[in-house]
């Protein structure tokens, strides 16, 4: 029962002067759907990186063309393409789901067009493609700081929930498995779950029975927050560690008491931010909505300032900011870019080489912990 | 599995089980009466439970909020059914199957656009909430309590499809539609009462949905709809008892699926409905189901 509806919402052009031209920028996020909280979030970032900053050197004007992809693959694939058919935009931002991303990069890397995605870590988004960039780390670095961190405070065993449907998942459990044996963890069993699911008390009883050190669970916060939620309810104390994919507000506000204590490893946290760059986007965003900054609108913000960059540079050398090769080139060499949750440098693979930080639910709050280089 | 696990998903199993079973029921009751596959059931159950929450945030008294959310699932089915299936009574049922598909649409798009499609924390009060300890098996307090509502209700449709004026009626509808109105029975009020019971059933199942998997959105209604249209086919579409049935079985079976072969929990609605498939390779028209003709509730 897929739903065909988009909601195309186009940024208000505000003062364009006659000479100026409209560079347009595609972004594909969910937002609306299961994972909503993810689109909703990067999209409040990267209004603001937006208000900040729309105009290119040469006086164009950056225009946002967003679509809604429901957190739907097939969905994010038909938007990908629309924006390039119909749009015509240089370049497309998104997705925050690895699948939905996955789902888009054939599309890019068949029509030329560079693609960035602020926040999909799987790291098949970015393989064997030219046109596809990324504003984060990927999940065996993160797989390996949750699977540390595990085993620095003596928790030598562990049960991970897989959520099958999701690329992102079924990459980072592989990850923190593989970095968590090769320290000498010990995985008791997989268990796996589907995203949509809100039943999980079966799975409960599994790591009710085998009693691990740890659970390792690496999808998304609905199910977090319903599984810890059932787990705390039926008597099971084990603590949780998860990774980007359940750090938001819906995590507490669901879980409630139960969400005590999990940790999970993040891209950013305003408490750790110390760069000028990141002060004042916390200033900006603290001021627009009123509550903590969130690590996908800081990297949506971050890929978004990525592509200005790219578009700058272009410019520089006397190429049009609508030059899809050029942007694709700029963006695949960025180096040192002075991003909101940290410097970002490419590497050959596309991928951004920047440290994660480790967050805890304390107090109904998410409170930093430490922060993780590569 | 040791045997106090084993008696944990078993409790598990009736909990979910019922939530399925309550759904079914009206289900299977619009589609006893019209051959109408009502897609938008699920839909319905979803905004009970939405009006159940926000009538619970803004008033504080959760009965008066499950009351809110009642009636404005009947509300909803009511209009649905005089707005969409009625100006269609006489058209191929294909053309229904495609409006209530259409109305699931509606429903779930225009909350996703009234309140967005982040999921909200659903609050339920204390009493509702608790969890009981037996040994070492826990037993939260919906358990218990939504398996006994579910048979209430359960007695309650029965004894008004067959001890009541107007549960003859709905019977002779399933049967004959022009033949009732000959008889002088007004059939659209009939069947205006059969869309109100079923609405009044989903909401009941939506907030006791909501109470013991506390995050709601738009479209939760949509895989619970496809589980409890699945369960209904199960125990043979027309019959209450075999809605319930079904309900039941396939709760069990979605547990059973995780706690025996965790590693293939994320397939188990892939088993639930294999396993429908099974049944009705060997029982056509489901477990409680006659001949698909003669079958009525």
């Amino acid at each position: 029962m897929k739903k065909l509806l988009s909601i195309a919402a186009a940024a208000a052009l505000i003062g364009t002067f006659a000479s100026a031209k409209e560079v347009k920028v595609g972004v594909v996020l969910p937002l609306t759907g299961p994972i909503a909280a993810f689109g909703q979030t990067s999209k409040g970032g990267l209004d603001i990186a937006y208000e900040q900053n729309h105009k290119l050197k040469n006086g164009d004007e950056v225009k946002l063309v967003v679509l809604d992809d429901r957190g739907d693959k097939v969905e994010a694939a038909t938007a990908a393409k629309r924006l390039i058919d119909k749009d015509g935009v240089t370049v497309i931002l998104g997705e925050v789901a690895s699948g939905n991303s996955m789902a888009m990069a054939p599309i890019a890397e068949k029509n030329k067009t560079p693609m960035i995605t602020h926040a999909s870590t799987n790291p098949r988004v970015t393989k064997g493609k030219k046109y596809v960039t990324r504003a984060c780390f990927i999940d065996p670095f993160q797989g390996a700081v949750m699977a540390k961190y595990a085993l620095d405070h003596g928790m030598k065993t562990a049960v991970v929930v897989t959520d099958a449907k999701q690329d992102y998942s079924v990459g980072l459990s592989k990850a923190f498995k593989k970095a968590y044996t090769a320290g000498g963890g010990k995985v008791l069993k997989t268990v796996l779950i589907n995203s949509g699911d809100k039943d999980f008390n079966a799975q409960v009883a599994t790591i009710k029975e085998l009693h691990p050190d740890i659970v390792a669970f690496t999808g998304y916060y609905p199910e977090a927050a319903l599984l810890v939620k059932q787990a705390r309810a039926m008597g099971v104390n084990t603590p949780f560690i998860g990774a980007d994919g359940v750090g938001f507000p819906e995590l507490i506000k669901i879980a409630g008491k139960a969400a005590e204590g999990f940790m999970y490893t993040d891209h950013f946290n305003e408490a750790a931010a110390s760069s000028p760059e990141a002060k004042a986007y916390v200033e900006a965003f603290h001021k627009k909505y009123n509550k903590p900054a969130d690590s996908m609108g800081a990297l949506a913000a971050d890929a978004y300032g990525m592509i200005l960059s790219a578009m700058n540079q272009c410019i520089d050398e006397g190429k049009a900011p609508t030059d899809k090769e050029c942007v694709n080139d700029k963006l695949r060499h960025t180096k040192g870019y002075k991003g909101i949750t940290g410097v970002i440098t490419i590497n050959e693979n596309g991928d951004a080489v920047k440290s994660a930080v480790i967050n805890e639910v304390k107090d109904g709050k998410f409170v930093y912990k430490t922060t993780v280089n590569p | 599995m040791d045997l106090s696990i084993f008696l944990q998903q078993l409790v598990n199993g009736t909990s979910l089980g019922s939530m399925y079973a309550l759904i079914a029921i009206g289900y299977t009751m619009v589609y006893g009466v019209l051959r109408l596959i009502n897609f938008a059931h699920g839909d319905i159950m979803m905004v009970g439970a939405f009006v159940t929450y926000f009538v619970y945030q803004t008033s504080g008294s959760f009965t008066l909020a499950v009351l809110a959310g009642i009636l404005a699932s009947v509300l909803v089915g009511v209009l649905t059914d005089k707005i969409a299936y009625k100006p269609l009574r006489d058209a191929p049922k294909i053309s229904l199957l495609i409006t209530a598909i259409g109305i699931s649409f509606f429903l779930e798009n225009l909350f996703n656009v009234l309140f967005g499609g982040v999921p909200r924390a659903f609050k339920a009060p204390e009493m509702l909430t608790k969890v009981l300890h037996w040994g070492s098996i826990y037993l939260p307090v919906t358990v218990i309590i939504i398996p006994i509502v579910t048979v209430t209700i359960l007695i309650a449709v029965l004894w008004v499809l067959y001890r009541t004026k107007y549960g003859m009626a709905i019977r002779a509808l399933a049967f004959d539609i022009p033949t009732v109105k000959l008889m002088g029975v007004n059939a659209d009020t009939i069947i205006a009462l059969v869309f109100a019971l079923g609405s009044a059933l989903a909401a009941v199942g939506g907030v006791f949905y909501a109470v013991s998997y506390p995050s709601i959105d738009p479209l939760m209604g949509v895989i619970v709809g496809l589980k409890a249209f699945a369960a209904a086919v199960l125990g043979g579409i027309g019959s209450v008892t075999g809605a319930v049935l079904g309900g039941f079985i396939l709760g069990f079976t979605e547990i059973m699926v995780v706690a025996v072969f965790p590693e293939l929990g994320g397939y188990k609605d892939a088993f639930a409905f294999f396993f429908l498939i099974l049944v009705l390779l060997f029982r056509p028209t489901g477990i409680m189901g006659e001949d698909l003709e003669r079958s009525r509730f």
